[in-house]
C-alpha cells in the first residue's frame, strides 16, 4: 500500500487522535467510520450480479477494517450502504436519489453493472459530486463530460481494438497460422453494439480479416438454427460471439455442437464476463465450453491465488468472476482514495482518485495494469485480459505475466 | 358553468395547492423525485383514461406514445440541440399524429381485438428503436445554460413542471367530460351501435379521443425523459409502462376524473416504498404485494376506489329510488299541425335482400310506410325483423333492392348519417348510464339535432315530457323500473325530433299495467306527427296499437294489411302456430 | 439477400419444430379464451411455472437420474402439466371465478376490466413470487437431446425439438378429441358458445370454466416443460412468449382450437423463416407485422368465427 507519510498527514493523524482522546469515554469506544455506497441490481433479472458484487465488497470492507481502517483518518472504519437498483432505470435512479438524500456523508460509491443503470445512477451522483466507480464499459458513460465518474473497465471500443489482433496472435503462436476470415454473431444491446462498431468500420480490415458472417439478433433468441446455418455455409476461420445474455449463449453453443462445429472445429472468441459465468457451466456443461476464449476487462490473475481460494471458501462459489473481483476492487480503490486525500470529503477523494497511479497495494492487485484515470475518467494503458475455459474453469491465459494457465487455440 | 364543474375546478386547485405545500415541506431530493413520478404517472393515467375510461376502448399500448415523447425529447436534444421547453410541446404533436396513424387501422376493430392490436405497437417500436441503435441515450448535461435546457439543480422545479402538466391534463379531461365530446364517448362505451344510431359520429369522436390521449401521454413521456436523464427502449416502450397506466386508472376509478390521480397517489409511492424497504431482502416482494393489491381491489371495488366511495356516499348501492305512483298521467302536449306530406310514403323499401353465408335473411322485401302511420312488423323469432331494422338503419348494407326515405336513398349511409336524416331507433337491451340522471341519459340522443349542449338538454327535456317521464328527469337512471327504462329509451330516440322512429321490441316482457303506459306513450307520439315503425313478435299487444301489419317469415313478407285481415291470414297463422292450427282457425273463423 | 435451398429447408424445419411447441402453448391459451372469453395476461407465467416444474421434477425429483438424461426431461415436461393444472384449479376457484363466468364474462363495463386486471395481478404475483422462490439466475434442464440431431441429407433435425414436436402434436390431437368427443369436452364448448343456454341445460358453467382454465394453463405448462430442455429460463421468461401466443391464437382464430394449433405453427415458421429475407434483429417484428395484418385483414383468423352482437 502506498501512502505518503507527509508531515501534514502525520499532524492530522495526531490531531485526530488527540481529539478522539479528548472525547468522553463512551465516544472514545466508537471509532469513526467512513461511508461509501454500492448501487447494483439485487432484485429482478440481474439480482445475481448484484449479489456477487456484494460478496466481493463485503470482503473488501472486512479486509480494510482488519488492517486498521483508513489510517490517514485515524483508523476510521470503512462502511458500505447498499441500495437495490432493481429491474429498471427508473428504479436505479430512485435508489441513487434515495441513497444520496439519506446519506449526505457519502464519500464515494460504485455500481451499477448494467450500463443503462450506471448511466442513470451517475446522473445523480455526478450532481451530488460523489466519486463513482463502475465496471460498465459503455462509451456513453464517460462521454458526458462528467468529472466524478471513473470507469475501471476499458471502453468497448478499446476492447474491440485489442481483442481481435490478440486473438489472431494467440492463434498464430499456437498453430502457426493466422485466420483470414471471421464470423460475428451478436445481440443488439449497447455493449456488443459499441464493441462491434469500430470493427465493422475498418477494424477487421486492419487485422487482415474478411467478415463472412455478420448476424445481429434481438434478444432473447428463440432458436439458433438459421444463425448457425449461415455459419456452417460460410465456414469462417473463427467465430466472434457477442451474445451478452447467458440463455442466448447456450442456444448458440448447443446449436454449434449440433451442427458438428464444436470440440475444436470452430474456434470461439467471446467478449464480456457473462462468458465466464458459473450459470453457463451449469446449464451447458464443461465439454462444450472447453477451449472457448473470451476477452474481459478484469478476471482473476496471477498473484491472486490466495484471494481466489478465500473467496471460494467464504461464498461457496465455484470460481471467482469479474463481479466478485470488481466488487472487491472498487471499495479498495475508494479506500486508497480516502487514504491519499486524508479527509472524509467526497471532492477531495475524487481529486485523489483522479491523481492516482497505483501499481501496488490491495486495490492495484485487483486490476490488470496501473490504476490511473484520464481526464474523462477512463483507465489508460490497460492490457486486455483473455480467459479460456479449461476443464470447467475459466482461467486467465493472456497476457502471459498475468496468466494462470497457457492458452490453447482449438484446432482440428 | 354547472355547479359540478365548479366543484371539480376547486378540487383541481386544491390538488395544486396541496402538492405545492407538500413540496415546500419536503426537504429531501428523493421524496421530491418520487412526488414528480407520482404526478407524471397520474398524468399518463389520466391521458389513458380519456380514451379508454371514457370510451371503453381498452388500450394496452399507451407506452407507444410515452416512448415516442421520450425519444422526441432525447433525440431532439442530442441531434438538434433543441431544448425540452420546445420538444415537450412538440412531442404532443408527435403523440397526436401517432394517435391518428394508429387509429386509422385499429379502430376498425372492437373489444379484445382492439386491445390486442394496441399491445403490438409499443413492442414493435421497442424492437425498431433497438434496431436503429438507440439502446441507451443519456441526455447530455448542459452546464452552460441548464435552465434553458430544463436541467434544474433543485428537484422541486421538476415537481412544479409535472404539476403544471398534470393540471393542464386534468382541465382538459374535465372539459371533455362535460362536453358533447365526452357524452359521445360515454355513449359509445355504453352501447356503440345505439350511439351510432342516435346520430353520434362514433369514428370521429374515437379518433379525437385517441389523438388527444396520445398527445398528453407523449408529453408525459417527454418530461419523464428529462427527469430520468436516460432513455432506453425497455424503459419507455416496455409492457410495464402500458400496464402501469392501466392499473393506476383501474385501481383508482376508471372513467372518472380523479380515479387515475387516486391510483397514482396510492400505488406509485407504495411500489417505491416496498422496493426501498424490502427490495433486497425479498427480491420481487414489491411485485407480489402490487399484484395482491390489484386483485384485492378487483374483488372488493371492481370499478376502482373512486366509484366505490362515491356510490357509498350517494347511497346508490343498497336501495333503489322510490317507486313512482302508478299510472302517472301523460301531460297533454299540443298536437303538432298535420304535416303537409301526411299520408304520403315516407319510408319505402323495394325488393330488399341480404344474405348471410347461405342464409337469406331478407328476401325481396317490399315495404311502404306513410307519414303519420303506426306500422307494425311482426313475425316469429328468426324471421328477420331486427335484420330489417339494421338494414334500414345502416348497420348492414342490402345486397339487393333500395331503401328511400323522403325520396332519398339510405343505402350506403352510415347509421349516424341515417339518424341525421330524421330516423330514430330504440334498442331491445336498454343500457343506461346508471350513475347519471334520466335527463343526462336522454341528452345523448339529442346531440345530433342540437347546436350545443344547452339546446340538447332542452330537447331532451321536451322528449321526456312527451313520453310522460318528465317528473323523473333528475332521478338517477339506476333506480328506474322496467317501464320507466323503456320510456327513457323512447325519449332518447325522440329527443332529436325525428320524423320516423324505429321501435325494436319495446313491449317485450312487459306486464299488463306497464304495457298500457307504453302503448299510451307510443300513441301520443304518433299523435304528434311522428311516424312509428314497431317490431314485435307478440300479436296481442300490437293488434290494438297499429294501423297496419307487415308479417315477416324467413325473410319474406307473407302478409300485409290491417290487423283484422292479417290475423285471419292462414299463412300467418301457420307461421306462428303451425299448419294444424292454421286449418283449425280457418275453419273457426269461417 | 440470396439464400440457398438448404438454408430455406433448414429454416423451414426449424420453424416447424419451434412452431410445434408454440402451437401447444397457443392451444392452452385458445381453450381459455374460447371457453371463457378472458384475455389471460398470466398465460406466459404459467408457461414459466411449467418450465420450473419440469426442471425440479427432472433434477430434484430424480426423473433424469431414473429415466436417463434424455427421457427424464420429457416425462418431467408431461408431469408438469398436472401440477400446473392443480395450481390453476386453485387460482380459478379462489380468484378468477369471482370476476369471470356466466354473468361477468359477456358484459362490457366493470366485468371486462376486472378480468384483465385480475390476470395482470396474477401475472405479477407469479413472476415476482417465482423470483423469490427460484432466484434470478437463468437455469435450464440439461439433456443431450438439445445438441444432437438427426440428419436428412444436408438438413439437421434437432432431436430435442423433434421429440417435443411429436409430444406437442400428440397432445394437441388428444385435446382435440377430448373437446370434440367427450361429454366434458362438449360441456366446455356449450358453455363457451352460450353460457346462459348451457346453464339452462343443466351444465355447471362455473365448473366448465374451471376445467377450461386449468386445462388451458396445464397444457401451456407442458409446452413450457418441453421448451425447458432446449432453452434457459428465469422467472421473467413468460413474457417473451406472450406475444407469440397471442399472435398465434389470433392468427388461428379466437375460439378455435384447430386454429390455435395452426396459428402457433405458422408463427413459428414466420419467426424462423423471416431470417432468410429480413435482418435477424427484426425476427419478432415480423411476428408483429403478421399479427397486425391478420387483425386488420381477417380478424377472425384462419378458422375462427366473426361474431359481433349488436
Amino acid at each position: 500500500m502506498t501512502h505518503q507519510m507527509t508531515r501534514r498527514s502525520v499532524a492530522k493523524g495526531l490531531a485526530v487522535s488527540a481529539a478522539a482522546l479528548a472525547l468522553p469515554a463512551i465516544g472514545r469506544a466508537q471509532a469513526k467510520s467512513v461511508k461509501i455506497a454500492m448501487i447494483a441490481p439485487m432484485s429482478g433479472p440481474w439480482a445475481r450480479q448484484g449479489q456477487l458484487l456484494r460478496m466481493g465488497a463485503d470482503l473488501a470492507v472486512e479486509d480494510t477494517n482488519a488492517r486498521g481502517g483508513i489510517k490517514s483518518l485515524g483508523g476510521a472504519k470503512l462502511s458500505i450502504v447498499y441500495a437495490d437498483a432493481g429491474d429498471s432505470t427508473e428504479k436505479a435512479k430512485n435508489a441513487a436519489q434515495r441513497l444520496v438524500a439519506d446519506n449526505p456523508d457519502l464519500v464515494g460509491g460504485f455500481g451499477s453493472w448494467l450500463s443503462s443503470f450506471t448511466l442513470a445512477v451517475t446522473e445523480v451522483t455526478e450532481r451530488a459530486q460523489i466519486p463513482w466507480l463502475t465496471l460498465s464499459y459503455s462509451d456513453a458513460i464517460t462521454n458526458r463530460g462528467f468529472k466524478f465518474v471513473f470507469q475501471t473497465s476499458p471502453t468497448a471500443e478499446w476492447q474491440a481494438a485489442q481483442t481481435v489482433p490478440t486473438a489472431l496472435d494467440l492463434a498464430q503462436s499456437a498453430t502457426g497460422k493466422r485466420p483470414t476470415t471471421v464470423g460475428l454473431i451478436m445481440d443488439n444491446t449497447a455493449a456488443p453494439t459499441s464493441f462491434a462498431k469500430p470493427l465493422r468500420e475498418g477494424g477487421f480490415e486492419k487485422a487482415g480479416l474478411k467478415l463472412v458472417v455478420d448476424q445481429i439478433y434481438t434478444p432473447p433468441l428463440s432458436d439458433a438454427t438459421p444463425l448457425i446455418e449461415k455459419v456452417r455455409s460460410a465456414k469462417p476461420g473463427f467465430l466472434l460471439l457477442l451474445t451478452s445474455a447467458m440463455p442466448d449463449c447456450k442456444l448458440v453453443l448447443e446449436k454449434l455442437d449440433e451442427f458438428k462445429l464444436s470440440h475444436g472445429k470452430l474456434p470461439l472468441v467471446g467478449n464480456g464476463a457473462p462468458f465466464g459465468s458459473p450459470e453457463l457451466l451449469k446449464t451447458i456443461g464443461p465439454e462444450l465450453l472447453e477451449g472457448m476464449l473470451f476477452s474481459v476487462a478484469n478476471w482473476p490473475m496471477k498473484g491472486q491465488e490466495e484471494f481466489i481460494e478465500r473467496f471460494k471458501k467464504k461464498t461457496g462459489e465455484p470460481f471467482l468472476t469479474q463481479d466478485g473481483l470488481c466488487g472487491y476492487g472498487h471499495p479498495a480503490i475508494l479506500a486508497e482514495g480516502l487514504e491519499a486525500s486524508g479527509a472524509a470529503d467526497k471532492i477531495k477523494v475524487a481529486e485523489a482518485i483522479r491523481a492516482m497511479n497505483l501499481t501496488t497495494g490491495p486495490a492495484a492487485q485487483c486490476f490488470p495494469g496501473p490504476i490511473k484515470f484520464d481526464e474523462k475518467g477512463r483507465r489508460i494503458g490497460v492490457p486486455m485480459i483473455f480467459a479460456q475455459w479449461q476443464k470447467g474453469v475459466p482461467v486467465t491465459v493472456f497476457p502471459t505475466d498475468l496468466a494462470l494457465a497457457t492458452p490453447v487455440w482449438p484446432s482440428v | 358553468m354547472s355547479p359540478t364543474v365548479k366543484r371539480q375546478l376547486w378540487a383541481i386547485l386544491g390538488l395544486a395547492v396541496a402538492v405545492l405545500a407538500l413540496m415546500a415541506f419536503l426537504q429531501s431530493d428523493y421524496f421530491e423525485l418520487v412526488l414528480t413520478q407520482v404526478l407524471l404517472w397520474a398524468m399518463m393515467s389520466v391521458a389513458w383514461n380519456i380514451l379508454c375510461g371514457y370510451s371503453g376502448y381498452f388500450s394496452f399500448g399507451h407506452a407507444a406514445f410515452w416512448g415516442l415523447g421520450a425519444y422526441t425529447v432525447a433525440l431532439g436534444l442530442i441531434h438538434l440541440d433543441l431544448s425540452p421547453w420546445l420538444t415537450i410541446p412538440a412531442s404532443a404533436v408527435v403523440g397526436g399524429l401517432a394517435g391518428a396513424l394508429i387509429g386509422f387501422p385499429t379502430f376498425r376493430l372492437r373489444g379484445h381485438y382492439f386491445a390486442l392490436a394496441m399491445l403490438a405497437y409499443p413492442l414493435a417500436s421497442l424492437y425498431v428503436f433497438q434496431w436503429l441503435g438507440y439502446q441507451e441515450i443519456p441526455l447530455p448535461m448542459k452546464r452552460e445554460a441548464p435552465i434553458l435546457y430544463m436541467q434544474f439543480a433543485d428537484q422541486r422545479a421538476y415537481v412544479a413542471l409535472a404539476l403544471g402538466l398534470l393540471v393542464i391534463t386534468l382541465l382538459i379531461s374535465l372539459s371533455v367530460e362535460n362536453s358533447r365530446f365526452g357524452m359521445s364517448l360515454f355513449a359509445i362505451k355504453q352501447n356503440e351501435p345505439a350511439a351510432e344510431a342516435a346520430g353520434i359520429d362514433t369514428w370521429r369522436w374515437k379518433m379525437l379521443a385517441l389523438m388527444l390521449s396520445g398527445a398528453l401521454a407523449a408529453m408525459a413521456g417527454g418530461l419523464y425523459a428529462v427527469v430520468l436523464l436516460v432513455v432506453t427502449p425497455e424503459a419507455v416502450f416496455g409492457m410495464l409502462v402500458s400496464a402501469q397506466a392501466l392499473i393506476l386508472a383501474l385501481f383508482g376509478g376508471v372513467g372518472s376524473l380523479w380515479g387515475p390521480v387516486i391510483g397514482a397517489t396510492v400505488l406509485v409511492p407504495l411500489a417505491e416504498g416496498l422496493n426501498a424497504k424490502l427490495g433486497d431482502v425479498l427480491p420481487g416482494i414489491q411485485g407480489v404485494v402490487y399484484g395482491i393489491a390489484i386483485i384485492a381491489i378487483i374483488l372488493l371495488a371492481p370499478e376502482g376506489v373512486y366509484w366505490r366511495i362515491r356510490d357509498r356516499l350517494a347511497g346508490l348501492l343498497p336501495e333503489l329510488a322510490p317507486m313512482p305512483t302508478p299510472g302517472a298521467t301523460i301531460p297533454a302536449v299540443p298536437r303538432a299541425a298535420p304535416s303537409p306530406t301526411a299520408g304520403k310514403d315516407l319510408l319505402v323499401l323495394r325488393n330488399v335482400g341480404i344474405s348471410f353465408g347461405g342464409l337469406r335473411a331478407l328476401d325481396g322485401v317490399d315495404l311502404s310506410v306513410p307519414e303519420g302511420g303506426l306500422y307494425g312488423i311482426i313475425g316469429p323469432n328468426g324471421a328477420g325483423k331486427t335484420t330489417l331494422f339494421n338494414v334500414i338503419n345502416g348497420f348492414l348494407s342490402p345486397e339487393r333492392g333500395n331503401i328511400t326515405f323522403v325520396n332519398e336513398s339510405l343505402v350506403g349511409l352510415r347509421p349516424n348519417q341515417v339518424c341525421r336524416k330524421g330516423i330514430g331507433r330504440t334498442f331491445q337491451v336498454v343500457r343506461a348510464f346508471t350513475r347519471m340522471t334520466v335527463l343526462e341519459n336522454v341528452t345523448v340522443g339529442a346531440f345530433v339535432g342540437a347546436a350545443d349542449a344547452a339546446a340538447a338538454r332542452h330537447m331532451a327535456a321536451t322528449a321526456l315530457d312527451r313520453v310522460g317521464l318528465g317528473a323523473r328527469a333528475n332521478a338517477l337512471a339506476g333506480g328506474l323500473t322496467n317501464r320507466e327504462l323503456r320510456l327513457m329509451e323512447l325519449a332518447r330516440a325522440l329527443a332529436p325530433q325525428p320524423r320516423l322512429v324505429l321501435l325494436d321490441e319495446t313491449l317485450a316482457g312487459l306486464g299488463h299495467d306497464d304495457l298500457d303506459g307504453i302503448l299510451g306513450a307510443i300513441r301520443q307520439v304518433r299523435a304528434e306527427g311522428v311516424t312509428v315503425l314497431i317490431i314485435e313478435h307478440t300479436m296481442q299487444a300490437m293488434v290494438q296499437l297499429v294501423d297496419h301489419f307487415d308479417v315477416l317469415d324467413h325473410g319474406r313478407l307473407i302478409a300485409s294489411g290491417t290487423p283484422e285481415t292479417v290475423v285471419r291470414n292462414s299463412e300467418v297463422i301457420e307461421a306462428y302456430l303451425g299448419k294444424k292450427w292454421a286449418e283449425q282457425v280457418a275453419v273457426a273463423v269461417k | 439477400m440470396p439464400f440457398s435451398l438448404v438454408d430455406f429447408l433448414q429454416a423451414l424445419t426449424a420453424g416447424i419444430l419451434v412452431g410445434s411447441t408454440y402451437a401447444l402453448m397457443c392451444i392452452g391459451l385458445g381453450i381459455i379464451f374460447g371457453a371463457m372469453r378472458v384475455i389471460n395476461f398470466a398465460q406466459g407465467d404459467f408457461l414459466m411455472l411449467g418450465m420450473y416444474a419440469a426442471f425440479y421434477l427432472a433434477t430434484a425429483g430424480g426423473l433424469s437420474a431414473f429415466l436417463g438424461p434424455s427421457g427424464g426431461p420429457i416425462v418431467a415436461a408431461f408431469l408438469a402439466g398436472p401440477i400446473v393444472f392443480a395450481l390453476g384449479w386453485m387460482i380459478h376457484r379462489f380468484i378468477v371465478s369471482r370476476v369471470t363466468g356466466a354473468g361477468a364474462a359477456q358484459t362490457e363495463g366493470a366485468g371486462a376490466y376486472g378480468q384483465i386486471l385480475t390476470t395482470l395481478g396474477i401475472s405479477l404475483i407469479l413472476q415476482n413470487g417465482g423470483l423469490i422462490v427460484f432466484g434470478s439466475a437463468p437455469t435450464g434442464i440439461r439433456t443431450p437431446l438439445s445438441r444432437s440431431s438427426w440428419e436428412i441429407g444436408d438438413i439437421l433435425l434437432n432431436q430435442g425439438r423433434s421429440v417435443s414436436f411429436l409430444v406437442a402434436v400428440g397432445l394437441a390431437v388428444a385435446v382435440y378429441l377430448f373437446l370434440g368427443h367427450t361429454r366434458q369436452g362438449k360441456a366446455l364448448r356449450a358453455a363457451a358458445d352460450n353460457s346462459q343456454a348451457a346453464l339452462y341445460m343443466g351444465i355447471d358453467v362455473d365448473k366448465a370454466h374451471r376445467v377450461a382454465w386449468s386445462l388451458g394453463v396445464g397444457i401451456t405448462a407442458v409446452a413450457g416443460g418441453l421448451v425447458a430442455g432446449s432453452q434457459s429460463f428465469q422467472p421473467y421468461t413468460g413474457f417473451d412468449f406472450v406475444i407469440v401466443m397471442y399472435a398465434g391464437v389470433v392468427l388461428g382464430g379466437l375460439g378455435s382450437i384447430l386454429g390455435a394449433f395452426w396459428g402457433g405453427l405458422v408463427i413459428g415458421i414466420v419467426q424462423q423463416m423471416s431470417t432468410l429475407i429480413l435482418p435477424y434483429q427484426l425476427q419478432n417484428t415480423a411476428i408483429f407485422v403478421v399479427f397486425l395484418l391478420i387483425i386488420f385483414l381477417r380478424p377472425q383468423g384462419m378458422f375462427g368465427r366473426l361474431s359481433e352482437r349488436t
